[in-house]
C-alpha cells in the first residue's frame, strides 16, 4: 500500500526582507594645515626669511644708535623672544596635556606616542639648550674680552693726546685774545686817531707773525634800552685762512661775550679740513664796562684736526661700546636665544607633527579595525600620503571591502538557508502533521534498526507506546502478535526484495483488528540504504464489509434458492393432508401430524428466508428529523406490562437535538436490542436506555445497557457478523441487520461491559 | 574651538607689548615735584635726587648723547575707577661730552622744542642741568576745573641705558608726584 502525500506545497513562512547593503562611510576630513605641503614650504620659507633678516640686523648692530639699539632693537628682539617661549611653552604643554590626557583614556598608540614624542623632544631640547648655554657663556665671554686694560690704557692716552693738544692750542687762542683785549680800550675808546687803524695796527702783528690766523674786534655799545649792539669793527685775516669760514660764528661768539656768556669758545669745522678755533675776550673800557670784544681765531690744520678727531673718535667707540656692553651683549644673546627658540619650537613641532604622522596611520588603522571587529565593514580610511602608509590604509580598505562582500554572501547565503530551512521544517511539520492525522499507521527505522518514527494512528493499532522512539525495533515489537511486522522489517533491512503486502491479524482490545502492512527501503542521496519504513493499515472494517457483503450475497442466493421450493413442499403437505382426510384415522393422524411438522417447519423456513432476504436487500434509509426520545418512549410502550420483573430505565439529555434518521429502521435497532437486553437478563433485571448529546463531535449518543451476564470478550467482534448467535434459537442476523442500519445511517456500533455487570451497547449517530 | 589658544597666545603678545605702557613704578619714589599754577600755566619744579650715578657719568664721558626725559601728566582722581589724565608733556634734558675739546654741550627740550642750550666743562654743572629744574611750564589751566584737586605725576628715564633684561619693558626710571589744588 502506497502512501501519498498531498501534493499541494506546505505553506512557507515569510521571512523578513535581506538587510539592505551598508552604504559605504563618507571619508574623515583632511587637516588643510598639517599635511598641505605647500603651506608648510611657505612657513620654512617664512621662517628662513625672518632669520635672514635678523642675521642683517645682527650684524648691523654696532652700527645703531644705542637709543635705536636698546629702545627698538633690543626690545623687538626681547619681544620675540618671550614670544618665541611663550610659544614653546605652549606647544610643550598642549602637548604634554594632550599626551597625559590621551594615555589616561588608554587610547590607542598613546603610550607610542608619548615615547615618541619624549624621545623627539629629548632630542631636540637637550642640544638645543646646551648650546644656548655655552653660547651664551661664548658670548658674555667675548664680549668680556672685547675690553681689556691695555686696551683701555692706548685708547685713553690717544684721546688724551689729542684732548691736551686741543687744548693747550685752544688755551694759546684764549690767552692771544686776552692779551689784545687788555691792549685795545683806549684804541676803542680814544678819539685821537681813527679807532679801526688803531685797532689794527694792534692785532696786524698778531696774524703776521702768525701767532694767530685771524683776530676779529667789535665794538660794544648801549642803545637807548640799555640793549647791547655789537658791531664788527675791524677784522685780520690771514691769507692762509681757509676760505669757507664763517664770520657769522665769530659774530655770535662776539654778541655771547658781550652779554657776559661764560662759554667763551668756539670751534669750527672747516668744510675743507681743518678746524678754527675761536676765543673771545671781552675788552673792559676804564669804567669797568665791556666796550669791545675780541675773537681771536686760530686754525688746526686738516691733518692734524682729523688725526686728533680719529684719536677721539676711536676712544669715544670704544668707550661707547663699553658703556653698552651689556645691552649689546644682551642684543646678541637675544638674538641667539631668539634663534635658539625658533629652533626648538620649529624641531619641537616638527618633531610632534612626525609623531603624529607616523602614529595617526596606525591610530586610524588601530580604531578602524576595531571598529570592523565590531562590524561596521563600511569603515574605510582616505589614505593620506602616498608612502608605505598610504599603501598600508589602502590594504586596509580592501581587506574591509573584501570582508563586507564576504559578510554580504554570508548574509545572503544565511538568509537562503533560513528560507530553506523554514521550507524543510514546513515539509517536516506537513509530513507530521499527516502523520499524525492519517489513519495509516506509520513506524520508520534507520539502518541500524533503531526506531526513528512512530505515528499515533501505529501507536493506537498496534498498542505501542508513542514515545518509543530510538529503541530497537525489535524491543519495541518484541510482542508476538507483532512478529509478522518485525519480520517484515528485518526482510527489508536485510537488504532483500521488498516483500508484499500482507495482511496480518492482531487481537487489540478483545478484538481482532486486521492490518494490510507494506514495508520499504529508504534510500539516501547517494543510494545507500538507510532504513526500512513499515506502513499498515486497519482493514478491519473492509474485512468486516466483505464478508457482510459476502453473507449477503450468500443470504440473497440462499433465499432465493430456498424460497422457491418452499411452497410447493407446503402445499404438497397440504394436498397430501387433503388425500388422506377419508384414510383409516391412524393414518388420518399420521399423515396430519406429519403434514403439519411440514407445514410448520417450512413457515418457519420461510420466516427465516424473509429474514435473509431482508438482511440481502435492505432498503435505503428515509431519514427526517426525529425526535429521539419520542421514538424510543414509542418503542418502549409496546414493551409496557409484558415483564414484570423487568425495569426499563431511560435516561434522556434533553439538549439533544433533532436526529435525521429513518425512524422505522430506528425502531428496528431498539426493538432488536432491546429483545436482546430482555433476554439476556432473563426477563428480570435492568435496562438502561441513555440518551446523550455530544456537541463537540456533533454525535448523537445512544446508549443502551443491561445487567445481564454480559458477553465474552471473544464473542463481542463476532456479535455482529451474520449467522453469529449466542442464542439456542434465531437467524443470528438481528445484530448484523442492527450494524448494518446504524453504519447506513452514518453512524457505529459498538459492544462493551456494562458496569458492574453486564453489556453495553453504544450507537453513535450524526447530528 | 582651536582658535582659543591662538587667541590667548595673541592677548599674551599684546598685553606684552602694553605692558610698558601699564607698567608700574618700581622702586621708591626719587623726584621732588612742586607744581605751581600761576597765570594760567601750571609751573613745576622739580629735581631729581642721584639721578647721575658713575655709570651715567661714564655714558656721558663715552660721548654717547645723554638724556633724561621726564614724562609729566596732571591727572586728577576718580573715585573707584582709573584716574583720568588731563594733560601730559615731556621734559627732555640732553648733554653730550666732546672727548676732544672736553666740552659738555647740554640742551633742554619741552614737547619737542629746545628752550635752552648750554656749553660747559663743568660737571657740577651737567649734573644740575639733567636734573634740576625751576618753574618749568608744563601745562595750562584752561582745562582745570576751580576747586579741584589734582596731581602730577613725573617719571624719569635716562637714556640711553646700559642695563639689559630679558624682559621687554623698562622697570627702570624714577618717579614722583605731588598734589596740588588748583584755586583760579
Amino acid at each position: 500500500m502506497a502512501l501519498r502525500l498531498r501534493d499541494a506545497e506546505p505553506p512557507t513562512p515569510s521571512l523578513p526582507d535581506l538587510p539592505a547593503p551598508w552604504p559605504a562611510a563618507a571619508a574623515p576630513r583632511r587637516r588643510p594645515f598639517r599635511d598641505n605641503s605647500r603651506l608648510i614650504l611657505s612657513g620654512i620659507l617664512l621662517l628662513v626669511g625672518a632669520l635672514a633678516t635678523l642675521l642683517t640686523i645682527a650684524n648691523r648692530s654696532a652700527a645703531y644708535s644705542p637709543d635705536f639699539l636698546v629702545e627698538v632693537v633690543l626690545y623687538a628682539l626681547s619681544v620675540a623672544d618671550v614670544t618665541m617661549l611663550a610659544a614653546l611653552v605652549f606647544v610643550l604643554a598642549r602637548n604634554i596635556v594632550k599626551l597625559i590626557v590621551e594615555r589616561r583614556r588608554a587610547l590607542p598608540f598613546a603610550r607610542f606616542r608619548a615615547k615618541l614624542v619624549a624621545v623627539l623632544l629629548g632630542m631636540t631640547l637637550i642640544p638645543s639648550v646646551l648650546v644656548l648655554i655655552v653660547g651664551s657663556e661664548v658670548i658674555r665671554t667675548s664680549a668680556d674680552r672685547w675690553f681689556n686694560a691695555p686696551m683701555d690704557e692706548v685708547l685713553s692716552s690717544a684721546n688724551r693726546i689729542a684732548s691736551d693738544y686741543y687744548r693747550d692750542r685752544q688755551k694759546l687762542v684764549t690767552d692771544h685774545a686776552q692779551r689784545i683785549a687788555r691792549m685795545l680800550p683806549a684804541e676803542l675808546t680814544g678819539a685821537s686817531v681813527p679807532m679801526t687803524s688803531r685797532v689794527r695796527d694792534v692785532i696786524a702783528p698778531e696774524v703776521t707773525l702768525e701767532r694767530l690766523q685771524m683776530v676779529a674786534v667789535y665794538g660794544v655799545h648801549r642803545g637807548a634800552e640799555g640793549a647791547l649792539q655789537v658791531v664788527p669793527v675791524i677784522d685780520v685775516a690771514s691769507p692762509n685762512l681757509p676760505a669757507g669760514y664763517s664770520r657769522a660764528a665769530a659774530d655770535r661768539l662776539a654778541e655771547r661775550t658781550a652779554s657776559g656768556g661764560a662759554e667763551q669758545r668756539a670751534l669750527e669745522t672747516l668744510a675743507g679740513g681743518g678746524e678754527l678755533m675761536r676765543a673771545a675776550a671781552p675788552v673792559i673800557g676804564s669804567d669797568g664796562r665791556t666796550v669791545g670784544v675780541v675773537v681771536a681765531t686760530g686754525l688746526l690744520s686738516g691733518d692734524l684736526a682729523e688725526r686728533s678727531r680719529r684719536m677721539t673718535r676711536a676712544y669715544e667707540d670704544y668707550m661707547q661700546l663699553r658703556v653698552l656692553k651689556q645691552p649689546l651683549t644682551g642684543a646678541y644673546l637675544s638674538f641667539f636665544l631668539m634663534l635658539t627658540l625658533m629652533i626648538m619650537v620649529g624641531a619641537t613641532w616638527i618633531g610632534l607633527y612626525f609623531a603624529k604622522r607616523i602614529t595617526r596611520p596606525v591610530q586610524m588603522l588601530s580604531a578602524a579595525a576595531r571598529e570592523i571587529g565590531a562590524g561596521h565593514l563600511d569603515r574605510r580610511l582616505e589614505p593620506e600620503t602616498a608612502d608605505e602608509f598610504g599603501s598600508l590604509v589602502e590594504a586596509f580598505n580592501s581587506m574591509a571591502g573584501e570582508l563586507a562582500a564576504s559578510r554580504q554572501k554570508l548574509e545572503q547565503s544565511t538568509y537562503d538557508l533560513q528560507r530553506k530551512h523554514l521550507e524543510v521544517e514546513g515539509r517536516r511539520r506537513y509530513i507530521e502533521t499527516v502523520l499524525e492525522r492519517i489513519a495509516t499507521g506509520v513506524i520508520s527505522v534507520d539502518a541500524a534498526g533503531l526506531v526513528t518514527t512512530i505515528n499515533a494512528s501505529a501507536a493506537r493499532l498496534l498498542g505501542l507506546d508513542p514515545y518509543a522512539t530510538g529503541r530497537p525495533a525489535h524491543d519495541v515489537l518484541a510482542r508476538r502478535d507483532l512478529a509478522p511486522l518485525l519480520d517484515l522489517l528485518h526482510k527489508v533491512l536485510r537488504g532483500r526484495a521488498e516483500p508484499p503486502a500482507q495482511e496480518i491479524a492482531l487481537m487489540r482490545d478483545d478484538r481482532e483488528v486486521h492490518l494490510a502492512a507494506v514495508a520499504s527501503a529508504l534510500h539516501g542521496e547517494s543510494g545507500a540504504e538507510e532504513g526500512a519504513v513499515l506502513v499498515f493499515d486497519d482493514v478491519t472494517p473492509l474485512i468486516r464489509s466483505q464478508k457482510v457483503a459476502a453473507w449477503r450475497e450468500v443470504a440473497r442466493r440462499l433465499a432465493h434458492e430456498i424460497k422457491n421450493p418452499l411452497t410447493p413442499i407446503q402445499l404438497s403437505a397440504e394436498r397430501l393432508r387433503r388425500h388422506f382426510g377419508a384414510a383409516a384415522p391412524a393414518t388420518q393422524a399420521l399423515v396430519a401430524e406429519c403434514t403439519s411438522t411440514i407445514v410448520a417447519e417450512v413457515d418457519s423456513l420461510k420466516g427465516l428466508v424473509d429474514e435473509f432476504s431482508q438482511f440481502a436487500r435492505m432498503p435505503a434509509p428515509r431519514a427526517v428529523p426525529t425526535d429521539l426520545h419520542v421514538l424510543l418512549d414509542d418503542t418502549l410502550t409496546l414493551y409496557n406490562g409484558l415483564f414484570s420483573h423487568l425495569r426499563i430505565d431511560p435516561r434522556y439529555d434533553p439538549a439533544l437535538p433533532l436526529v435525521r434518521v429513518d425512524p422505522d429502521q430506528i425502531k428496528r435497532v431498539l426493538v432488536n436490542l432491546i429483545d436482546n437486553a430482555i433476554e439476556a437478563t432473563s426477563r428480570s433485571g435492568t435496562i438502561t436506555i441513555e440518551t446523550q448529546h455530544d456537541p463537540s463531535n456533533n454525535l448523537a449518543r445512544l446508549v443502551l445497557a443491561d445487567n445481564g451476564p454480559g458477553i465474552p470478550p471473544a464473542d463481542r467482534d463476532k456479535l455482529f457478523m451474520p449467522y453469529y448467535s449466542t442464542k439456542k434459537r434465531g437467524s443470528g442476523l438481528g445484530l448484523a441487520i442492527v450494524r448494518r442500519i446504524v453504519a447506513e445511517h452514518g453512524g457505529t456500533i459498538e459492544v462493551g461491559e456494562n458496569t458492574p455487570t453486564g453489556a453495553r451497547f453504544t450507537i453513535e449517530l450524526p447530528c | 574651538m582651536r582658535r582659543i589658544p591662538l587667541l590667548l597666545l595673541l592677548a599674551g603678545l599684546v598685553s606684552l607689548a602694553a605692558a610698558p605702557q601699564a607698567a608700574q613704578p618700581a622702586g621708591t619714589e626719587s623726584i621732588r615735584v612742586m607744581p605751581l599754577p600761576r597765570d594760567g600755566q601750571v609751573y613745576v619744579s622739580f629735581e631729581l635726587a642721584g639721578g647721575v650715578t658713575e655709570e651715567l657719568r661714564e655714558t656721558i664721558r663715552s660721548g654717547l648723547q645723554t638724556s633724561f626725559a621726564y614724562d609729566f601728566e596732571l591727572r586728577r582722581g576718580v573715585p573707584l575707577w582709573v584716574d583720568r589724565t588731563i594733560a601730559i608733556a615731556t621734559v627732555v634734558a640732553t648733554v653730550q661730552f666732546d672727548n676732544l675739546t672736553r666740552r659738555h654741550q647740554m640742551s633742554r627740550l619741552i614737547d619737542g622744542r629746545v628752550e635752552d642750550a648750554l656749553v660747559t666743562e663743568n660737571q657740577a654743572e651737567v649734573d644740575h642741568w639733567l636734573t634740576k629744574f625751576d618753574r618749568v611750564p608744563l601745562f595750562r589751566t584752561t582745562e582745570l576745573e576751580p576747586n579741584a584737586e589734582y596731581y602730577v605725576r613725573v617719571r624719569a628715564r635716562a637714556r640711553p641705558r646700559s642695563t639689559w633684561s630679558l624682559l621687554p619693558w623698562d622697570r627702570t626710571g624714577a618717579w614722583g608726584h605731588a598734589r596740588f589744588t588748583f584755586l583760579p
